[in-house]
């Protein structure tokens, strides 16, 4: 059994429970910066902070309610190559599964780095965050909470949390160094610290909290949960095949999209460099237009929005983690990870693949088996 | 000069091309590509691979294509149905005089399309598919190449002039033959015989016929006029048939004369060949068969000797033929049952475009094929059919057979019975003895079993194997089919042109090589490829093509390669680099048949003005050299800077293209050619407006696509890879000397490193072959030559420490002793790391000294060590440890040397009593006759297998051996002075060696080649190549051989030092790169690393096949080749597809 630890609730504040558990963490000689949702005094908007003086620790909203940015990408660039000291982030599992899928693309790196990943009850999509921060004011996150971790399962699922997130199936965070359980524990006097790595135990020594049981109510209320949101989740993906099943309907389902990129920006996966669909490929000669206008009478504008989608779906679907920045970011409103959660989940499964569940695992497209797919590449065993 | 277009005389060719020189490829049939062209599944991969067989660096000078529909190389010139009429000079300087049958098919101007098949009144046996299907006397040589060009059977051709009528393109010239003034006397005794041929061959044939009914009257005949041809009966009352030939050839000497003979008098014609006859006909006569063969006869006379060439080698390649069952004293039902086939035969029935359409069905009713039997060895290791030899292939081909029935099958849900009758299982190729347990765990059952006969059944049509097992029981079993494994047999074509060039035949009738070559004939600067030293498997084929064109090679570099065609003058093209694309497109009118359909203005006008177009238009007979000249010289007129040419098939080939764009100063590059004639379907009755728009289309379609690629060609000159010019050999056995010599005989230095004291390797402790060749003077000669050759460097005592680099570059530290270590440059590794032999903890050994090895009795008998006088009984047991997991191959030598000493001890002393106990005697090839020898000399054999594995237990009196005697079905037990274990070879520990160069070694430490049988002696890393027994087990022939092909790709390679790298290569983008990696991952060449330094992906672009998998592994085409940009290849979809 690996070590556990009890943090008892002060004041009846899990956030600020938490925050001071991460100053411990980097007062402690192990790490030397920490990364955390923070929420600068008498501003709306949390937003993730590198921190290096614990003081600045003041104001951290470990158990944001907002969900602007996933900080797999933050985490790939501060670690691409040694920072010149440890850095413990705080994520959510979303985070941590994006980011397990960008080291394997040799995006970032395990290295200098302690992973805090905490339950995650789901994120307000960033509109409604705003209409739910200008009702509640300072107790947002206090309020959120409450209602999130509520046994009454009725007001908790009133709350509107992003798509994404109801159809989300690993609200724990698999893959950190230590994992933070609120399910079951909440709302309730403490929560726990499992450290799930070896590095996760050595850490959790040092900070010299005493060792737990593990609670036994953690582990059920966390199955319960996921077998709620499957459920919500085959839903979700039924109806969006249904929406998405001609070419016709997927035009559809697209033609709103203004070619703004703002999804790829977004996406933690979508590491290119420089995107394709910014580069010369797509820099159509104006002859082009008219040869196509020309052929079917008419071109609707922008051009390449279906092309574009259906690119980024081909290049990410192995590695999409269902953290719905895609769609949170949409000016027009498109339900984007709807449709990528459900095209994810039908590649994934035909590799075996779970994207971000484990470091080790090859990519599928890094992988060649000679006997993948023979009814589709045409080439038989040994052939 | 290359005989013969197999895939040993292909290899031969493209290496000595490859190296620089000119070569003409000569071929008798209409295709090249020999057997393996009828071959669509090749072991171990079970599919296809002879395009693997291509040189890739360089690669524009070949046509990048599947082999089986030609092969094209600038310095190769191929000539199909020729054959060597005469050749005279010496080794450096010989002339040839060819004799070219003409093709009435010009190649240049057909284009496959189909017409004249169906106007041909010819039905003929279609020689390809073995003769189970019908064809047409024209069409294409082989099923694929229904591209074209066609050829006709001017054998059977009736000169009807159907299929010319029909050409579109006026490809087809039927020769003027005259056959009226080619007199063809008629002798025999038999009225009806003299009639039947008189109407066959004068009304029918067209020939003019006399007949005399004695040999008297004939030779009266002979002396009144002159006669081309004569047949004459043997059997006559009078003056005989072969009387007759003596004296009408005194007359007329240059008349040529078939003999005509009976079944039983078939011996005497032959014999009558020999004074004089050129061939003999047997009655009784099927007019069928008759008419093409005087028709060829009247073709090889009445051809015009030509053309004559010059050349400094000759390499014999004209392989073996096929031994039939038919002739033969038992034919087990062959040509009197249906479904009694040769293995050949079933090779067809298994491929798509066979008889049956690849369906396991039988010929003679469609039935579904349930139980298939394979009879091993007809016609091979056979004294009543004067075969003391194995033909090497059999085995392997049959269990391939097996399992690709089983596979069939298995595809079908049914279930299949396969089995194999053997005497020995001959799996001695490296992977063979794999193959065949997974051949056997698929359902393949191998019954080690003698045929007797083989009896069709009238009512069901099953055939009744009955056969005898070991213990001599006759069985009785049913089968759909059987499929005889035929032999080889020698080619009598190959004998005649060994005659010709005076060189030796052995005594079987295949050509004779040196001591310890496969390839050297006794004739000088004449050397022997393939098959017609005796049969051989793909990977032996080609190891033996590419030590002909070694020797070759050698010759005509040591007599100053004056042949050597001196690389022509860097073209020069115009610097396009700064200007925009200007496209010229030409569409060749094609006598009508596209110029009525394709519309250059409507054309125009869909490409709304582009303005990259800078001309669209018609041009008139591409197919001349007038159509041609007129267009260059417009496009020189033009400001274009590429060029889109639509024309038809032929136009296509790579040397035209390049031909063009020499003529109008462009990369070929630039330059698209595409064939619109063969989108011009067959006139529609229904509804011509709808097809001709259609066809317009299409062909816009295909024009949109080529100048959508020309567009956005790039320009740029390709790179250069300049190499060292020297090569490290590691390993100084037979092997790595040889290399060393072959490299350094070719003006290049060579390192050689050896890690013992002395050079010699294994040939240090050997004696003898079995043949009695002498191996200490083998050694001798060959280590003197070594230490006396002035490019060579000896490195004894010296290991390998590190490497870097990369092929035609490389830096490796050599470390003598203990000194300090040392670097050599140098642009080709070849690894000759050998191996010995392996050691066993079975059969009591290391318990007694009674129980030795085949090493160490070879030690003693080379020491005089051991008297067989004094030796009252000697025990041998074979494959003491291998062929089983996990030395799980065959080491090819043991069986060989057991028979040599085993003969040894027996003909010294008569009396001993010699045992060998042994799983299948793999006495291949000619090894046979030993193996033969060894029996009639009293040596004992006895079969085990792994299940009955003898026991062995060391007494004071004798070592006594346990074992079970299949012949009698009893446990015997032998009481020997002497144990031999043959415990196999083992290679030496070269893995980690193998993988500093980038190759790498196989699950028993065999060095892992490119490709086993295509590539048999290369790897996949550029400029790393390996010989000897650490690339397969082999005899010292045969190490030779892989040392002389090893040496003879590193001189290639050396020899392109300033070439132009191949330009359709990955290259990166770094600018766009996230340095994911994704492409090194999906590089199977390994041509990709990340230089952590720089942090940039580095391609090599000798290591790099252009095969795109890293442009498709990488999201944002960082990763993309050279050729196939991202934004040309989008737009060429976006024309094929937005139409």
């Amino acid at each position: 059994m690996s070590r556990t630890a009890d943090i008892n609730i002060k004041d009846n504040h899990i956030g600020e429970t938490i925050g001071q558990f991460l100053k411990k963490i980097l007062e402690s000689d192990e790490v030397a910066a920490v990364l955390t949702p923070h929420r600068p005094a008498e501003k709306d908007m949390i937003m993730p902070r590198f921190i290096t003086d614990p003081e600045h620790l003041q104001g951290a909203e470990p158990l944001s309610p907002a969900f602007a940015v996933n900080s797999a990408r933050l985490v790939s660039r501060l670690t691409r190559q040694s920072p010149g000291g440890t850095i413990a982030a705080l994520l959510r599992p979303c985070e941590i599964r994006a980011f397990v899928e960008l080291v394997k693309l040799n995006q970032g790196s395990t290295e200098n780095l302690i992973i805090i990943g905490t339950d995650c009850p789901g994120a307000l999509q960033n509109a409604d965050f705003f209409a739910f921060a200008e009702k509640h004011g300072d107790k947002a996150t206090a309020r959120f909470l409450e209602t999130a971790f509520s046994d009454d399962q009725a007001s908790a699922e009133d709350l509107q949390i992003a798509p994404a997130c109801r159809a989300c199936t690993q609200p724990t965070p698999e893959g950190a160094d230590l994992a933070i359980g609120l399910f079951g524990l909440q709302p309730g006097p403490k929560i726990q610290v499992y450290a799930q790595t070896e590095r996760g135990e050595v850490l959790l020594e040092k900070l010299g909290l005493e060792e737990a049981q593990a609670d036994e109510k953690h582990q059920s209320a966390a199955e319960d949960l996921i077998s709620r949101r499957s459920q919500a989740r085959q839903e979700m993906i039924e109806q969006t095949r249904a929406a998405t099943d001609t070419m016709e309907k997927l035009a559809d389902y697209f033609s709103r999209c203004i070619n703004c990129y703002n999804c790829r920006t977004a996406c933690p996966v979508c590491y290119c460099r420089e995107c394709v669909f910014a580069t010369d490929v797509f820099d159509h000669e104006p002859v082009q237009y008219m040869k196509w206008a020309g052929r079917r009478g008419s071109v609707k504008m922008p051009t390449d929005t279906l092309f574009f989608h259906l690119t980024r779906m081909a290049h990410i679907s192995t590695a999409c983690v269902g953290c719905g920045q895609c769609a949170n970011v949409c000016p027009s409103n498109i339900p984007l990870a709807e449709l990528f959660i459900s095209v994810a989940e039908q590649t994934q499964s035909a590799f075996s693949y779970q994207a971000g569940k484990s470091i080790d695992e090859q990519p599928p497209l890094a992988v060649f088996q000679e006997d993948e797919f023979q009814e589709i590449v045409g080439i038989e065993n040994g052939s | 000069m290359v005989v013969g277009g197999g895939v040993s005389g292909m290899r031969a060719a493209l290496d000595l091309a490859e190296t620089g020189y000119h070569v003409t490829l000569i071929e008798e049939k209409s295709h090249i590509g020999g057997v393996v062209s009828q071959l669509d599944h090749q072991f171990p991969t079970d599919g296809c691979g002879i395009c693997k067989m291509l040189p890739h660096a360089d690669a524009e000078h070949v046509l990048q294509q599947c082999v089986r529909r030609g092969l094209s190389h600038e310095n190769i010139i191929i000539h199909l149905q020729t054959r060597v009429m005469s050749v005279s000079g010496e080794h450096g300087n010989f002339t040839v005089t060819l004799q070219q049958h003409p093709n009435p098919v010009d190649p240049d101007r057909c284009i496959g399309c189909g017409l004249c098949i169906p106007v041909c009144p010819v039905d003929v046996a279609d020689p390809f598919n073995a003769g189970k299907v019908a064809c047409k006397a024209i069409g294409p040589p082989t099923p694929h190449m229904a591209a074209g060009p066609y050829r006709i059977d001017t054998e059977t051709c009736t000169q009807c002039g159907k299929c010319r009528d029909v050409c579109p393109t006026d490809a087809i010239r039927l020769p003027a033959e005259d056959r009226k003034s080619f007199t063809i006397l008629v002798v025999d005794d038999e009225q009806i015989i003299r009639d039947s041929l008189s109407e066959w061959l004068g009304e029918e044939g067209g020939f003019s016929v006399i007949t005399a009914e004695s040999g008297e009257k004939a030779l009266e005949r002979i002396e009144e006029q002159p006669v081309d041809l004569m047949l004459a009966d043997i059997k006559m009352p009078g003056m005989d048939g072969i009387t007759l030939l003596e004296k009408a050839l005194e007359i007329q000497e240059q008349m040529a004369v078939m003999m005509i003979t009976a079944y039983a008098t078939v011996d005497t014609a032959v014999s009558a060949m020999k004074q004089g006859a050129a061939d003999y006909l047997v009655k009784p006569f099927d007019p069928d068969d008759l008419l093409p063969k005087i028709a060829a006869m009247y073709h090889e006379l009445t051809i015009p000797p030509g053309p004559e060439i010059r050349v400094g080698a000759i390499v014999i390649a004209g392989g073996t033929d096929e031994y039939n069952p038919a002739s033969g004293k038992n034919p087990f039902g062959y040509k009197i049952i249906e479904d009694v086939v040769t293995g050949p035969e079933f090779e067809r029935m298994l491929s798509p475009v066979g008889p049956t359409g690849g369906r396991l069905v039988r010929l003679s009713d469609q039935r579904p094929l349930r139980r298939i039997a394979w009879v091993m060895c007809v016609g091979s290791r056979d004294i009543q059919a004067e075969a003391d030899y194995c033909s090497g292939v059999c085995c392997m081909y049959s269990l391939k057979q097996a399992r690709l029935a089983q596979k069939a099958a298995r595809e079908q849900g049914a279930e299949i019975e396969t089995v194999l009758y053997y005497m020995d299982m001959r799996t001695f190729g490296k992977s063979g003895q794999q193959y065949r347990d997974a051949a056997e765990a698929e359902g393949a059952v191998c019954k080690r079993s003698r045929v007797h006969s083989i009896v069709g059944e009238e009512t069901t049509g099953d055939l009744c194997i009955r056969a005898a097992d070991p213990s001599g029981q006759i069985n009785e079993d049913r089968y759909d089919l059987a499929v005889l494994a035929t032999g080889q047999r020698p080619s009598a074509k190959v004998a005649e042109l060994a005659e010709m060039l005076g060189i030796e035949l052995d005594p079987r009738g295949f050509i004779n090589t040196r001591e310890f070559s496969l390839t050297r004939t006794s004739g000088n600067g004449v050397l022997a490829a393939g098959s017609c030293t005796g049969r051989k498997d793909i990977s032996d084929a080609i190891i033996c093509g590419s030590s002909a064109a070694f020797h070759a090679s050698r010759l005509l570099h040591a007599g100053g390669g004056s042949l050597r065609e001196q690389p022509a003058p860097p073209e020069t093209t115009a610097d396009i680099f700064h200007e925009p694309p200007r496209v010229f497109t030409a569409v060749c009118g094609c006598s009508g048949a596209v110029s009525g359909i394709f519309d250059p203005e409507a054309f125009s006008g869909k490409c709304y003005g582009d303005p990259s177009l800078c001309s669209v238009e018609t041009a008139d007979w591409l197919c001349t050299e007038e159509g041609i000249a007129e267009l260059t010289e417009n496009i020189r007129q033009s400001v274009a800077n590429r060029v889109v040419i639509g024309a038809c098939r032929p136009l296509c080939a790579p040397e035209k293209k390049k031909a063009i764009a020499r003529a109008v100063s462009l990369l070929p590059e630039l330059i698209e050619i595409v064939d619109l004639r063969s989108r011009v379907p067959a006139a529609s009755e229904e509804s011509p407006e709808q097809q001709k728009t259609d066809t317009r289309e299409t062909m816009n379609i295909w024009l949109e696509m080529a100048i959508s690629r020309v567009k956005l060609a790039d320009p740029a000159f390709a790179p250069e890879i300049s190499t060292g010019r020297s090569v490290l050999v590691v390993g100084g056995g037979i092997a790595g000397m040889t290399a060393a010599l072959g490299v350094a005989d070719h003006g290049y230095g060579a390192y050689l490193v050896e890690k013992a004291d002395r050079l010699g390797g294994n040939l240090n402790w050997l004696n003898q072959t079995i043949e009695g060749d002498d191996i200490a003077q083998l050694s001798e000669y060959t280590r003197s030559r070594v230490e006396n050759h002035p490019m060579i460097t000896i490195y004894t005592n010296t290991r390998v420490s590190e490497t870097r680099g990369t092929g035609g570059a490389f830096t490796t530290t050599l470390q003598t002793g203990n000194e300090a270590g040392f670097s050599v440059n140098h642009g080709a590794v070849i690894l000759a790391t050998g191996g010995g032999q392996a050691e066993t903890e079975s059969f009591g050994r290391g318990t007694d000294s009674r129980i030795i090895t085949q090493q160490e009795l070879e030690s003693r008998i080379r020491e005089n060590d051991l008297d067989p006088e004094k030796i009252n009984s000697m025990c041998m047991i074979l494959c003491a440890g291998t062929r089983q997991p996990p030395k799980n191959y065959c080491s090819r030598i043991c069986c060989a040397s057991a028979l040599k000493h085993a003969l040894h001890v027996k003909e010294k002393n008569p009396e001993a009593g010699v045992y060998v106990l042994y799983r299948d005697m793999m006495a291949y090839g000619f090894l046979e006759a030993w193996f033969t020898r060894a029996r009639k000399a009293g040596v004992i054999f006895i079969a085990y297998t792994p299940e009955t594995s003898p026991e062995v237990s060391a007494q004071q009196d004798a070592v006594r051996i346990r074992a079970t005697e299949p012949v009698l079905q009893q446990e015997v037990e032998i009481s020997a002075d002497l144990l031999v274990l043959a415990t196999g070879i083992e290679p030496a520990e070269c893995g980690s060696l193998a993988r500093s160069f980038g190759a790498d070694t196989d699950e028993h430490g065999f060095f892992r080649e490119a490709e086993p049988k295509w590539q048999p002696v290369g790897s996949l890393a550029p400029g790393v190549y390996a010989c000897g027994i650490g690339l397969r087990p082999a005899s010292i022939a045969e190490s030779v051989a892989s040392a002389e092909a090893a040496a003879q790709q590193a001189v290639i390679l050396l020899g392109r030092d300033h070439l132009p790298a191949p330009k359709s290569i990955a290259r990166v983008r770094h600018s766009l790169c996230s340095l994911c990696q994704n492409c090194i991952a999906a590089c199977a060449y390994g041509a990709r690393t990340y230089d952590r330094q720089a942090q940039m992906i580095i391609v090599d672009p000798e290591a790099c096949r252009g095969c795109g998998a890293c442009a498709s592994a990488c999201p944002n085409f960082a990763a993309y080749v050279e050729g196939f940009a991202p934004g040309q290849m989008l737009s060429i979809l976006e024309a094929a597809a937005d139409n």
